[in-house]
């Protein structure tokens, strides 16, 4: 280990300078060969991202793409947490089903692109599909989880009072069990995310060149890569969704510190 | 024996949930049923299936062992040295929130459509979280297990490899299982959008056809060989981890 | 006299992780560690003493003065002084065999000699059959003996070791007091034959029972209240709960009641 301890101002600046200098560099050597516009390069893709922000194409992309991964997340959660409440409460449950759950939890989401197409449709909901399935399985794996790991003393002393099983499932079940909820909600939409531009890309590719609106960022980074040809554009549309997903997980972690003080992840 | 039974009846719901779901489409181009899809799957096994399931493995295992091994390396400079460490940590955390399936235009960009882009995205995908768990790990190690090894005469290298790397591994198989189940999303959305072979990029070629059960025939074989992926792992972390005791490492 | 360690005017300062205060160690010691003996070193929570012993063990630096090993400055750890940790701190990825040859095959020792030291040792501390069990299948006795033939095994011209019986249960405590002077060498040969031994300890009697000399600690800074020396004969076993011992124990006691009791009633140490 080196001795000295690296000094809170040097550990902000020195990576700057380390990327300042990189994206000097690259700069420099797109120049120098002449492919500013053929290769990315950060001046490039600052101007891009300018353009894109200002005509509002990439809000309209955003826009479409976060509704879908918010209507998917919601799918996956309506049906990924009684499921999973359901076989942690019941033993049986979980030893019959969950090696079909954990086979079906195995295949890619976005494998089952091609028969999503067929059954909805070129347009946004067979992207929809996919992202719901990608975020059903999280919700399962949690909601199992926390169901098992609530008191069942919590649950027999419910039920002795006179609650009926409904009443349980919403006094005790649910409540216990969110702050494992949250943290499978957190991973859910992070999949979710990865989803929905890997599904768009996927249908992009399909319908690429045929004049159709754009109904979310992947579709525009694929028309963008084939028939606009804008390589600043594809870094630009990178760092931002990078950027959409570092806000919606730091989102999500304060919201539940926010509602959830006492949990610790 | 009630252990072996109920999965089975899980299974057995399952398939008659789908066989259902057949009949009640009714077109098998919609829904193929179990059997049409079995009988796709024997006639992919005795033609394309082996050649594809062997492509995608060596997409998945070269670029998740070069991803890996660098990750590793980085993680163990950056343990041994805290500037370099200082440097290196916020970049992996700018490019952590970037999942590897936004890489997937410029890949195809940087590589054009084939074998590259499925490669590059487990690279990148296994890099990350091997990194990150390596370092932790390393930043974790008992000191006085380091000392031990210096009382008993280890050089920094013996230290490095005997004490220091051991220690590290239960991190290290901890980044590798997540990493695994990204990488594997990675590649299959890496064959379907910009490759040339594999079984990802296979499901694509059978829809052009409208093969719909041989689609679905892949779209199993994807979770399986998944599957299969993660139980090797979970096997050989077993194995290598054996020395834990039993609450910890291994699930 | 035949001096192994020196210990000159040595100081130690750490700074608080917590609250950045500079807290003393050690201060002012002035102390000469005999070659061949057994010396104990007791002194209430707080007062440096396993401090002192990381100090001759090479894996920290004084902040003033000079510790020297044999006439030369220590600078580093190595295995001419083996030590033992109060949580023993076997590898648990090595098997008990593994862990004892460590130390030969980290400096290089060829298999074959390494084989027959580490089988020797295994009989020695009596873990024959548990070669391969790995330490968390080991209960607390055995993985201490294993600690114990590791150390050995480098055949160390000092045994430093860290309130090694600490973590066991009273009875296992007695049995590996009278392995550990068994193997020591009490009351055969001469001082020049034997290993010299550190033992931090929190246990008077034990530190009386097994010393040649007690180095009893103060704190708040750490440093020597009083050498007590311990002029029974050896072998020592037979003495365990004679009137010698017990009128020692109750002298070094007195040494260290008062500060114990402050020690309690403060906060927890660093």
């Amino acid at each position: 280990m080196s001795g000295s301890e690296v000094g809170r101002g040097a550990r902000v600046l020195l990576p700057l300078a380390v990327a300042l200098v990189l994206c000097a560099v690259w700069e420099v050597a797109v120049r120098m060969t002449h492919s500013h516009g053929l290769l990315p390069s950060p001046t490039g893709v600052v101007e891009s991202g300018a353009i894109l922000t200002s005509s509002g194409v990439i809000v309209e992309a955003m826009s479409g793409s976060l509704k879908r991964v918010l209507i998917g997340f919601a799918i996956g959660g309506a049906l990924g947490i009684p499921t999973g409440l359901a076989i942690g409460t019941v033993p049986a449950l979980d030893r019959a089903f969950r090696p079909v759950l954990d086979g079906l939890r195995s295949i890619a989401p976005i494998a089952w692109i091609p028969m999503a197409i067929l059954w909805l449709g070129v347009r946004g909901d067979a992207a929809l599909f996919v992202v719901a399935y990608a975020a059903v399985f999280p919700f399962i794996v949690n909601a199992s989880l926390a169901a098992r790991l609530v008191d069942r003393r919590l649950i027999a002393a419910a039920r002795a009072l006179g609650a009926g099983p409904w009443t349980v499932v919403r006094t005790v079940l649910l409540p216990g069990s969110i702050p494992m909820l949250f943290t499978g909600a957190r991973i859910a939409l992070a999949f979710a995310w990865a989803s929905i531009i890997a599904a768009e890309l996927a249908i992009g590719i399909k319908i690429a060149g045929q004049g159709r609106s754009v109904a979310g960022i992947g579709q525009l980074m694929v028309e963008t890569l084939y028939v606009r040809r804008d390589v600043d554009a594809l870094v630009f549309y990178m760092l931002v969704i990078g950027a959409v997903s570092f806000l919606i997980d730091a989102g999500l972690r304060r919201l539940q510190r926010w509602m959830l003080p006492w949990s610790d992840r | 024996m009630a252990r072996l039974f109920e999965p089975l009846i899980g299974i057995a719901c399952a398939l008659a949930a789908w066989e259902i779901a057949a009949r009640v489409a009714g077109n098998a181009t919609l829904v193929p049923s179990p059997a049409t899809v079995w009988n796709a799957l024997v006639a992919m096994r005795g033609s394309e299936l082996p050649r594809d399931i062997a492509a995608s493995i060596v997409h998945l295992v070269v670029g998740y062992v070069a991803g890996a091994a660098l990750g590793l390396v980085l993680a163990l400079v950056a343990g041994s040295s805290k500037w370099f460490a200082a440097v290196i940590d916020p970049f992996a955390e700018f490019l952590r929130p970037i999942s590897p399936i936004a890489w997937i235009p410029l890949a195809i960009l940087m590589f054009g459509v084939g074998g590259g882009v499925p490669v590059f995205l487990i690279f990148y995908a296994a890099l990350f979280p091997i990194f990150v768990g390596t370092l932790d790990g390393i930043r974790r190690v008992d000191p006085t297990l380091v000392n031990a090894g210096r009382a008993l005469g280890a050089s920094r290298a013996t230290l490095a490899l005997r004490v220091i790397f051991p220690a590290t591994l239960p991190s290290i198989f901890a980044g590798a299982r997540l990493s695994l189940g990204v990488a594997w999303m990675a590649l299959v959305a890496g064959e379907i959008v910009g490759g040339d072979a594999g079984i990802g990029w296979r499901i694509l070629w059978y829809q052009e056809f409208f093969q719909m059960d041989r689609v679905l025939a892949a779209i199993l074989i994807v979770g399986a060989l998944g599957l299969a992926a993660d139980t090797l792992l979970q096997a050989l972390q077993r194995r290598v981890l054996r020395w834990l005791p039993a609450s910890e490492g291994t699930r | 006299m035949n001096p192994i360690v020196e210990l000159k005017h040595v100081g130690k300062v750490y700074v608080s992780a917590r609250d950045g205060e500079a807290i003393e160690a050690l201060a002012n010691i002035d102390f000469t560690i005999r070659r061949g003996e057994f010396l104990t070193v007791v002194g209430p929570s707080g007062c440096g003493k396993s401090t002192l012993l990381s100090l001759i063990a090479g894996f920290n630096a004084p902040t003033s003065g000079d510790v020297l090993f044999q006439g030369h400055p220590i600078t580093a750890p190595g295995p001419e002084r083996g030590v033992m940790f109060q949580d023993y701190a076997l590898f648990p990825w090595r098997t008990v065999a593994g862990n004892i040859e460590f130390g030969p095959q980290a400096r290089g020792v060829d298999a074959a000699h390494t084989r027959e030291r580490v089988r020797k040792l295994i009989e020695m501390v009596g873990l024959r059959g548990f070669e391969h069990r790995y330490p968390h299948e080991l209960s607390g006795g055995m993985r201490q003996r294993c600690a114990l033939a590791r150390m050995l095994a480098n055949d160390p011209t000092m045994w430093l070791m860290d309130e090694p019986l600490a973590a066991v249960d009273l009875q296992t405590r007695i049995i590996l007091q009278d392995e550990l002077l068994r193997m020591w060498g009490d009351g055969i040969g001469t001082a020049g034959d034997r290993p010299t031994v550190v033992f931090v300890t929190h246990g008077i009697d034990e530190a009386v029972l097994l010393a040649d000399r007690v180095l009893v600690l103060g704190r708040r800074p750490g440093r020597i209240k009083e050498v007590v020396d311990v002029a029974l004969p050896r072998p020592r076993t037979a003495l365990r709960n004679g009137p010698e011992v017990a009128r020692l124990t109750a002298q070094v006691w007195e040494l260290i009641h008062d500060e114990a009791v402050q020690a309690i009633n403060e906060e927890a140490p660093l």
